[in-house]
C-alpha cells in the first residue's frame, strides 16, 4: 500500500509498464511541500502474458448430413378377367389282352398263314447267324480304371486309433455313413465312438469334415442305413444295445434305442439289418445279430423305445447234422453269430454266418422253441434248417445273390471265399484269397457274377467269376502299411461307386471301371450254369 | 379255324430260342399272348409305335417302297416284328451265340 504514497520517487524506478496501468486515481497531490492524504485504492489487475504457453483451445465444426428422404408412390392393379379351369385324372384303365372276337378269326388266320414262312426263316437264319458274334456297342464313357474318388475321415476319432468298422449308403445313394470302434480289442466299452456321414453328391464335400457326426457312448460295431429314409440309419454297439438315429437332427439325432434290458444282447452286436414288416411294407423293423447266439427282432414304439417282436436263439444241440461239425454238443452252448443275409427272393429266409465257421440256413417262419435259458419277454425259437460245411475258423461276412435265390458267398478268418448254393452243404466253389484273414464279401448289385472282399492285407479285392475263377480281376490296395480293410459296401444307386473303410479310420470311395457296372450279354445264364453245378 | 390260328402260334414259339410270341391288332391291342399280362402290353404299346415310325421312314424315303419286317437286336435277345394292315407278329428270340 506505499505505493502511492511516494509517487514522486517511484517513477524514476524503470517501471515504465506500471506507470501506464498505475491510474491516476487520485491526483491530488495538490505540490510539492504538501503531504498529500494516504487513501487506499485498488489498481487493475496486471497480468502477464506468457511467452511460452499457448491456450490449447478445442476447435469446432458442426456437420450434419441427411439422408434423401424414400421416395412413394402408390399404385394398384386389378385384374379384370379370370378364367375358371378344372383337371381331372382319370385312373388309367388297365389295358389287357383282348380275347378274339368270333369275325377276326378269319382274318387273323389269313394273316399268320401270310407271315408264318417268313418268320420261320428269319428265325433259322438267326439261330445259325455268326453276324454279331463279339459285336459290342458302348453307349455310355469308357472307364478303364478303378480310381479313388474320396479319402474320408473324421480326425477326432482318428486321433482316437479308432477303425472303421462299419459302413453303409443311404437309400439314395448320396450319403455314405461310417461307424468307428474298434475290432480287435477286448474292453472298450467305455470309450466314446462316432458315427460320420458324408454327402459324396454335395459340391462342397470337405473329405475331413463329415456332413454329420453323432457321438456314441460306447464303441459302435456296425452301421445299417433305413431301405427308404434317407437319414434314418440303425447302428450295434460294443455294449450289446441297438439304436437308431435320424442324421438330419443334429441337435438330438437319437430316435430309437433298445436299452440295456433282460432282452437286449448281452455281447457285441455283430450285424444289424432293416426289415419289412410283414402286412405293412412301408413299415420296418430292425434285425440284429450277436455273438450271444440270438437273432432279435425289435420295433420301435412309443417315446424312443425299441421292444423286441421276436426272437431267436441258437443252440449247438438244435442245429441240423447236415454236416460233421468238429465240436461235439456238450449241454446247451450256444452259437455265435458273427454275421447275417436275407435272401432278395425270399423275405423270410436268411443265412447266419457263425463262430464255428459253418453257415446256416434259417427261417422267421420256424416253430420251434429254442432250448435255452436265456431271459427273454418273448419266446425264443431255433431258426435253423440247415448246415452247410464250415470253414477253417469264423466266418465274417455273408452275402446272399441278388440274382439267383439259391446262391450266397461267407468269407471268414481262414482267408477263403465259399460260393455256396442253399440246395447243398458242401460248397460249390472254395477260393483263398487272403493269407490273413477277410473281413467282409459283398455282390455287386448289377453284375451277377461279380463280387467284392476286403482282407486283413489292406487290399480290395474284385472277383469276375466269368474272367477268371482263380484270381481277383482288380486288386486295389486301399492302406500303405497293409493295416485290414473291415467293410466294403456297393452303392446300388450309382452303381460304379464302392466304398471301403479300414482300420486307419479312413473310408475311400472307389470309382469302378465300366466293366463292373454293366451287364455282360450272357451272365445270368453263366450265373445259372454255375449254381447247377451241385453235386448230385 | 382258331385250332390253326392255336397251332401255327405254337409253331413259332416251339422255335429255337423262342422267349414269347404275340399278336397285336392295328390300334396297339394284343390279342394272343405266350407271356404274361404286363409284359405284353408293354412290348404290344411300344412296338406299335416303333413299327409305325419304322413304315412311315420307309414310305418317306421311297413312296413306292414299304415295310416288310422289323428286327431290333439287343445284348439280350432280339426281337422280331411282322407288320399287316391289320394285325402284328412279335417275336422275341435269345439267338444262339
Amino acid at each position: 500500500t506505499a505505493t502511492r504514497a511516494q509517487s514522486g520517487l517511484l517513477e524514476p524506478a524503470g517501471s515504465a509498464g506500471v506507470a501506464v496501468l498505475a491510474t491516476g486515481g487520485v491526483a491530488s497531490s495538490p505540490g510539492p511541500g504538501r503531504p498529500g492524504p494516504l487513501q487506499d485504492e485498488t489498481l487493475g489487475v496486471a497480468s502477464v502474458p506468457s511467452q511460452w504457453r499457448a491456450v490449447q483451445g478445442i476447435r469446432e465444426e458442426t456437420k450434419s448430413c441427411q439422408t434423401v428422404s424414400i421416395a412413394t408412390a402408390n399404385a394398384s392393379a386389378q385384374a379384370r378377367n379370370h378364367v375358371d379351369a378344372q383337371v381331372q385324372t382319370e385312373a388309367p384303365v388297365p389295358v389287357s389282352v383282348q380275347p378274339l372276337s368270333q369275325y377276326d378269326v378269319p382274318r387273323l388266320a389269313a394273316f399268320l398263314r401270310r407271315v408264318e414262312a417268313m418268320v420261320i426263316r428269319e428265325l433259322n437264319k438267326n439261330w445259325q447267324s455268326h453276324a454279331f458274334d463279339g459285336f459290342e456297342v458302348n453307349w455310355t464313357e469308357q472307364q478303364q480304371m478303378v480310381s479313388c474318388l474320396y479319402t474320408l475321415g473324421y480326425p477326432p476319432a482318428q486321433a482316437q486309433g479308432l477303425h472303421v468298422t462299419g459302413i453303409s449308403w443311404n437309400s439314395t445313394g448320396s450319403v455314405v455313413a461310417c461307424a468307428y470302434g474298434r475290432l480287435d480289442h477286448g474292453d472298450w466299452s467305455t470309450l466314446k465312438s462316432f458315427v460320420c456321414a458324408w454327402n459324396v453328391d454335395r459340391r462342397g464335400l470337405s473329405p475331413r469334415q463329415p456332413s454329420a457326426v453323432v457321438e456314441v457312448p460306447s464303441a459302435v460295431l456296425c452301421l445299417a442305413f433305413h431301405p427308404t429314409q434317407p437319414s434314418h440309419v440303425a447302428g450295434g454297439l460294443y455294449s450289446g444295445e441297438v439304436l437308431v438315429w435320424d442324421l438330419s437332427r443334429p441337435e438330438d439325432p437319437l430316435l430309437w434305442r433298445t436299452g440295456l434290458t433282460d432282452d437286449t444282447h448281452t455281447d457285441p452286436v455283430s450285424q444289424v439289418v432293416w426289415l419289412p414288416e410283414p402286412g405293412h411294407s412301408h413299415r420296418f423293423q430292425v434285425l440284429s445279430v450277436a455273438t450271444d447266439g440270438k437273432v432279435l427282432l425289435w420295433r420301435g414304439v412309443g417315446a424312443g423305445q425299441l421292444q423286441l417282436t421276436e426272437g431267436f436263439a441258437l443252440v449247438m444241440q438244435q442245429l441240423p447234422r447236415s454236416t460233421k461239425l468238429k465240436k461235439h454238443p456238450r449241454g446247451e452252448t450256444e452259437v455265435g453269430a458273427t454275421a447275417v443275409a436275407f435272401s432278395s427272393f425270399d423275405p423270410r429266409l436268411f443265412i447266419l454266418g457263425t463262430e464255428g465257421g459253418f453257415p446256416l440256413k434259417c427261417s422267421l417262419a420256424a416253430g420251434e422253441a429254442a432250448l435255452t435259458r436265456m431271459p427273454s419277454s418273448v419266446p425264443l425259437r431255433a431258426p435253423a434248417q440247415l448246415t452247410f460245411s464250415p470253414h477253417g475258423g469264423p466266418i465274417y461276412a455273408v452275402s446272399c445273390s441278388p440274382f439267383h435265390r439259391n446262391l450266397f458267398l461267407s468269407a471268414g478268418t481262414d482267408g477263403h471265399v465259399h460260393l455256396y448254393s442253399m440246395l447243398q452243404a458242401p460248397p460249390l466253389i472254395s477260393l483263398q484269397l487272403s493269407l490273413k484273414y477277410l473281413f467282409a464279401v459283398r455282390w455287386s448289385p448289377v453284375r451277377p457274377l461279380v463280387f467284392a472282399a476286403a482282407s486283413g492285407e489292406g487290399d480290395v479285392q474284385l472277383f469276375d467269376l466269368q474272367k477268371s475263377s482263380q484270381k481277383p480281376t482288380v486288386l486295389i490296395k486301399q492302406t500303405q502299411d497293409e493295416s485290414p480293410v473291415y467293410c466294403l459296401e456297393f452303392n446300388s444307386q450309382q452303381t460304379q461307386l464302392l466304398a471301403a473303410g479300414d482300420a486307419q479310420g479312413t473310408v475311400k470311395v472307389w470309382q469302378l471301371s465300366t466293366e463292373f457296372t454293366e451287364q455282360g450279354p450272357r451272365e445270368a445264364e453263366d450265373l445259372d450254369r454255375l449254381a447247377a453245378e451241385v453235386a448230385t | 379255324m382258331t385250332a390253326e390260328v392255336e397251332e401255327t402260334l405254337k409253331r413259332i414259339q416251339s422255335h429255337k430260342g423262342v422267349i414269347g410270341t404275340m399278336v397285336v391288332n392295328a390300334e396297339g391291342i394284343p390279342i394272343r399272348t405266350t407271356l404274361d399280362n404286363s409284359t405284353t402290353v408293354q412290348y404290344a404299346g411300344l412296338l406299335h409305335h416303333l413299327t409305325m415310325k419304322a413304315k412311315s421312314t420307309v414310305r418317306d424315303i421311297d413312296p413306292q417302297n414299304d415295310l416288310t419286317f422289323l428286327r431290333i437286336r439287343s445284348k439280350k435277345h432280339e426281337i422280331m416284328v411282322a407288320p399287316d394292315k391289320e394285325y402284328l407278329l412279335i417275336v422275341i428270340q435269345n439267338p444262339c451265340e
